[in-house]
């Protein structure tokens, strides 16, 4: 029996490759992307690994416990710095001073998008600088930038750049050197650097304290870390702490661990949706193979071969055919996971070099699941194969197709046993947030399955629905109705595309719901019509003097005008945010806000107000005592609880006096509300206001359509991510649509030898088999559309009471999806319709 | 042109439907070359029922392949009416057999997704072009397939789908059908009656039809018989009877060593 499966194989070779290209498609995305994962992961460490190279001991102040804050930082102390100087142990020192800074591009405006602008001192060697062109700062007022700056600024060599920080105010800085890092690198992970000398550093991180972010000290000759590192326990203190430069070295690791895991993931996710995508192909090309082959198997019935038999002669082709084309698929993958690194590594994370890690998980996960795979999809055809009564080999008829009912039946129970899944999960109806989360995505899971059984229902009328587009032209019906003269292969092929389609509808009508639901909650709630304020991205979030505030009240058509500040404080010992207005009522009516209980009409000293959430959380009521400690506090403060504020939606945590922002991180209002007068012209107050701010580039005023795309720009940068999830989806798609219409050509071969005999053109031929793949690959489409407006709809349900409450439908997304589905239907079509149209007509009618 | 000459012999008294001329074709090269027409030259006259016999292998298949501009000839020309169609492209042969050359194949070869009146008009529908309704109406009353036009093929019998693939190949009033063993899949009673139709669009359309053929009774409702062996032909019955076809095929058969001599 095996050597009849071996010659059986080897005289199908043109279907047995299309069979292998799913499995080796699947095989190779797992392996890519665990090599991917690991020689990121690899390349990260190493770049871990050359900061403050040649050091021992590296010094760094001790962070505080429980403290999110990161906009204020502590520093190393200058008699630290004297004391570790002094050491007899010590050969060498080197000093790092760096915190986020705002610069000024040429159009004035904040330069840098996501990444951050770093300020740091010329001397640090926590990373190797080489200086391109010009030379370093020497006095307070030069400045020496990185390539990268120079790219996003406009700005070069010669030109004033302004600058500010937390502690410093605008300041203008004569660019003296522009330089790059090893490698020949422009930037560190895409962030913009300016490098200045030790004590402006100081000054820009500091507020001019002479202390340091880092110490990099080197032993003296015969001296190790480890002896390094006792040696200069005394002189560290208290507020700093000495490790060794592993250590050092591994923190980092530790830290970028964290996102590479998370790359490694979302790698691993694109991986499996493949796997899953390749079921459907794999199991659909072997029903087609197998169907087609239906004679021969009742042959081997009719001279005596048992049920069991035919069972494992299908298994055996499976397993031989998913073993090799895993192994060639972990190879590819391997391949590409290897040259993907560098492509990620100097595109996204700029680093120099890449190095390649290979971990023997790769292929032997990617081999076993491609043969898994292969062979448990290619059961359920073997089974049916297995049926096959003997007397088939004696006839020679079209078959009827066999009745749906079942499938359609199962189809419907599976979809809604997921669907079940999924609203228990996002309920929280399960024990754990684990459980819930898995009951959701397993649910997730189990309704594609089940729209996938259904879909053999669906594609008779939908299919019908679609072909009223083509029935313009003859050939084109007989397409469309050669899409729907098979349900259940139409389905599975369709099903194929669907996968992905449903994917990313359902994850763009989420987040465009998310999107949607924020605009029109911002919309009913906020009064004011304008904001003035800095980009959401900017290093150094942005202020305006609080004098302004006055002129902008007193601008004609202004009703009100709201100044804001922000902290991120620690109350009670949790991490909080506080707001500060000297309007502090007109603060909290800005955002919806009602006092629910006590009062707030004018915060005093010691004394705090909160949103009903935060008080809840704290378990604090009126007359009680909070102690808070702000972001630049030395001391705490104590705090009676005077008012809470109900439906509050815009706004977190806490309200108090404006006397306190002298200890907030910006001591300087960050945000401004202004209320347009009815009947005033907006436009007309827009300007007005515009001038009144023209000498503070770091604010603007905006819109609420303005404000509301900066803060939901995160937002549509996943929506654009997640299209990536299409485009991997596609392309395994489009192997299955091309797989379906080879085989289904080769299965109509008499038939297209026929047509093309009583006068149909080849140009005709053509066309009938573009319109069944871009049918078939439109049907997928829509069940893919229909199925992720589904899901997304259940979820925005299910997240509705957490303020989700607007279902939105990224119909531009949408027709875009449509469009890229008719795209695969006319490149899948290529090659079968080439074949079709090139039929021998004499070898297809002939049966001598 | 006196009228009143002695009736000359049907072949030369009508026009030809189909004429061929020297036809040669081999398949294949060197020791393994198969020829299987050698210098056939044969005319089927306009409106007559003619039968092409021969044991498997003489080349009759390929004969009908040749003439129908489904084959290419290595020699010889092909006219079908006035057309030459030695020599045609693809395209314009694909043309010629939609507009001149009817089918009828064995295996009835309908296509399952359309009904049976949709497989009739499919010719018409290839071409773009609209049936003659009277015609197409004839055809389907002759053919007694008026309430079987809704079904699908595989709602029909053998012979009913044989009948669909009759009225398919006359639908275009084409300049010839050709049958290529019309019958070998039906029963006697579904044979007698796709036959006993073949002859009917002789005699009361004048239908040309060419129909080949292993079986003497089926070969016995044509006008005349043709009979290749080895790629020749070898014998031209007219007005043939079943048994005149049976004796000629067994006389013919005792050739064969002969022919195989001549050699």
């Amino acid at each position: 029996m095996l050597r009849a499966t071996l010659k059986g194989m080897a005289a199908r070779k043109a279907r047995l490759i299309l069979t292998s290209l799913a499995v080796v498609l699947g095989s190779a995305f797992i392996a890519a992307a665990l090599v991917l994962t690991a020689s990121i992961r690899a390349t990260v460490d190493d770049l871990s690994g050359d900061a403050y190279k040649g050091a021992d001991v590296i010094v760094q102040p001790v962070e505080p416990e429980n403290r999110g804050d990161r906009l204020v930082r502590d520093g190393v102390a200058a008699e630290t710095l004297a004391a570790i100087e002094a050491n007899g142990d010590v050969a060498d020192v080197s000093t790092t001073v760096t915190w986020m800074v705002n610069a000024l591009g040429e159009d004035g405006k904040i330069v840098g998008g996501f990444a951050p602008t770093m300020a740091v001192n010329w001397g640090d060697e926590s990373v190797e600088r080489e200086m391109r062109e010009g030379r370093a700062p020497e006095a307070d007022g030069e400045v020496a930038v990185s390539a990268q700056f120079v790219t996003e600024s406009g700005l070069g060599l010669g030109d004033t750049v302004t600058a500010y920080s937390l502690s410093t105010d605008e300041t203008p800085y004569e660019i003296v050197g522009v330089y790059g890092y090893a490698g020949g690198r422009d930037s560190l992970s895409g962030s913009t650097e300016l490098a200045f000398t030790t004590t402006e550093a100081q000054r820009l991180v500091f507020g001019g304290e002479d202390v340091y972010s880092a110490v990099a000290v080197t032993a003296a000759d015969g001296v190790d870390a480890d002896e390094l590192l006792k040696a200069l326990e005394p002189a560290v203190g208290a507020e700093s702490e000495a490790i060794t430069h592993q250590a050092y070295v591994d923190d980092l690791n530790a830290e970028s661990a964290e996102v590479t895991s998370v790359i490694g993931y979302f790698l691993l996710g694109f991986g499996l949706i493949a796997v899953f995508v390749s079921v459907f192909l794999i199991a659909n090309t072997f029903s087609i193979v197998i169907a087609g082959r239906l004679k021969e198997i009742a042959m081997m019935r009719a001279i005596g071969a048992g049920r069991g038999q035919i069972i494992r002669s299908v298994l055996a082709e499976a397993g031989l055919l998913g073993a090799a084309a895993a192994a060639v698929g972990a190879g590819l993958g391997v391949a590409a996971g290897a040259g993907l690194t560098s492509v990620i590594a100097n595109g996204f994370l700029d680093t120099a070099t890449t190095s390649v890690a290979i971990p023997w998980s790769a292929p032997l996960a990617a081999v076993a699941v491609g043969l898994g795979v292969t062979v448990l999809s290619a059961l359920v055809p073997a089974v049916r194969a297995s049926k096959t009564p003997p007397v088939e080999a004696m006839r020679e008829a079209v078959k009827a197709d066999k009745p749906i009912t079942g499938i359609t039946v199962t189809g419907l129970v599976v979809t809604l046993l997921g669907a079940a899944g999924i609203i228990l999960g996002l309920n929280e109806t399960f024990g754990s947030d684990d459980a819930n989360l898995i009951a959701a995505a397993v649910g997730a899971g189990v309704v594609f399955i089940g729209v996938a059984l259904l879909t053999a229902w669906l594609s008779k009328p939908v299919v019908a629905l679609l072909g009223a587009v083509w029935s313009w032209s003859f050939a084109g019906r007989l397409g469309r109705l050669n899409a729907s003269r098979n349900p259940r292969r139409t389905a599975v092929t369709a099903a194929a595309l669907m996968i992905g389609v449903t994917l990313v509808t359902a994850t763009a009508t989420l987040l465009t719901s998310v999107k949607e639901s924020l605009a029109e909650r911002f919309d009913t709630t906020i009064k004011a019509e304008l904001f003035v304020t800095g980009p959401v991205t900017a290093s150094v979030p942005a202020t305006f003097d609080p004098e302004v505030m006055d002129e902008i009240r007193a601008v004609d058509g202004v009703e009100a005008a709201v100044d804001l500040y922000y902290d991120l404080a620690q109350i009670d010992g949790t991490e909080q945010y506080v707001n500060a207005s000297s309007d502090i009522e007109g603060a909290v009516t800005q955002f919806g806000g009602v006092v629910a209980e006590g009062s707030m009409k004018d915060l005093g000293e010691g004394e705090i107000a909160a949103n009903d959430a935060a008080a809840e959380q704290l378990g604090i009521g009126i007359g009680d005592t909070v102690t808070a400690t702000f972001s630049r506090g030395t001391e705490a403060h104590e705090f009676t609880l005077v008012a809470i504020i109900a439906d509050n939606e815009e706004s977190d945590g806490f309200y108090v006096d404006p006397a306190y922002t002298a200890e907030f991180y910006t001591p300087k209002p960050n945000m401004a509300l202004v209320d347009v007068a009815d009947g005033a012209d907006v436009g007309d107050v827009t300007a007005e206001v515009e001038d009144l701010i023209a000498d503070q580039p770091s604010v603007s005023v905006q819109n609420h359509e303005e404000y509301l795309s900066q803060v939901t720009v995160f937002f549509d940068y996943a929506i654009i991510a997640i299209q990536l999830l299409l485009a991997l989806a596609m392309i395994v798609a489009v192997i299955g649509v091309v797989n379906t219409l080879v085989l289904s050509v080769l299965e109509r071969t008499r038939e297209l030898g026929m047509l093309r005999a009583i006068g149909m053109t080849r140009g005709q031929t053509t066309r009938m088999v573009t319109v069944e793949s871009v049918t078939i690959a439109l049907f997928g489409a829509l069940l893919g559309i229909g199925t992720g407006l589904l899901l997304g709809w259940i979820v925005q349900q299910a997240l509705a009471p957490t303020g989700i409450e607007s279902f939105a439908i990224p119909t531009a997304l949408i027709a875009a999806y449509l469009a890229a589905s008719v795209l695969v239907g006319l490149l899948a079509a290529i090659a079968p319709a080439v074949r079709a149209s090139k039929v021998d007509i004499l070898g297809a009618i002939s049966y001598e | 042109m006196p009228l009143a000459n002695p009736p000359a012999p049907q072949l030369t008294r009508t026009r030809s439907a189909v004429t061929a001329a020297n036809l040669w074709r081999a398949y294949g090269s060197g020791e393994a070359q198969v020829v299987a027409l050698r210098d056939v030259s044969v005319q089927f006259a306009s409106g007559a029922f003619t039968a092409i016999m021969g044991p498997s292998g003489s080349g009759k298949s390929t004969l009908m392949h040749c003439l129908a501009g489904l084959d290419t000839t290595d020699r010889g020309t092909v006219r079908i009416g006035e057309t030459a169609i030695t020599g045609l492209n693809d395209k314009a042969l694909t043309k010629l057999r939609r507009d001149k050359i009817g089918f009828i194949f064995q295996q009835f070869n309908l296509l399952p997704t359309l009904t049976a009146e949709e497989n009739i008009l499919l010719p018409a529908s290839i071409a773009g072009t609209k049936a003659d309704p009277e015609w197409i109406a004839r055809i389907i009353a002759t053919l007694d397939l008026a309430d079987r036009l809704t079904h699908k093929p595989t709602e029909l019998s053998g012979g009913q789908q044989q009948r669909v693939a009759c009225a398919r190949a006359l639908a275009t009033r084409p300049e010839v059908v050709f049958a290529d063993e019309p019958t070998g899949n039906l029963d006697t009673r579904s044979s007698g009656e796709v036959l006993r139709f073949l002859r009917r669009s002789v005699d009361d359309f004048g239908q040309t039809i060419v129909m080949v053929t292993h079986d003497p009774s089926a070969a016995a409702h044509a006008d005349r018989v043709v009979f290749l062996a080895d790629g020749q032909i070898v014998e031209d019955l007219h007005r043939p009877t079943a048994d005149a076809v049976i004796d000629t095929m067994r006389g013919f058969e005792n050739r064969v060593p002969l022919a195989g001599e001549a050699r």
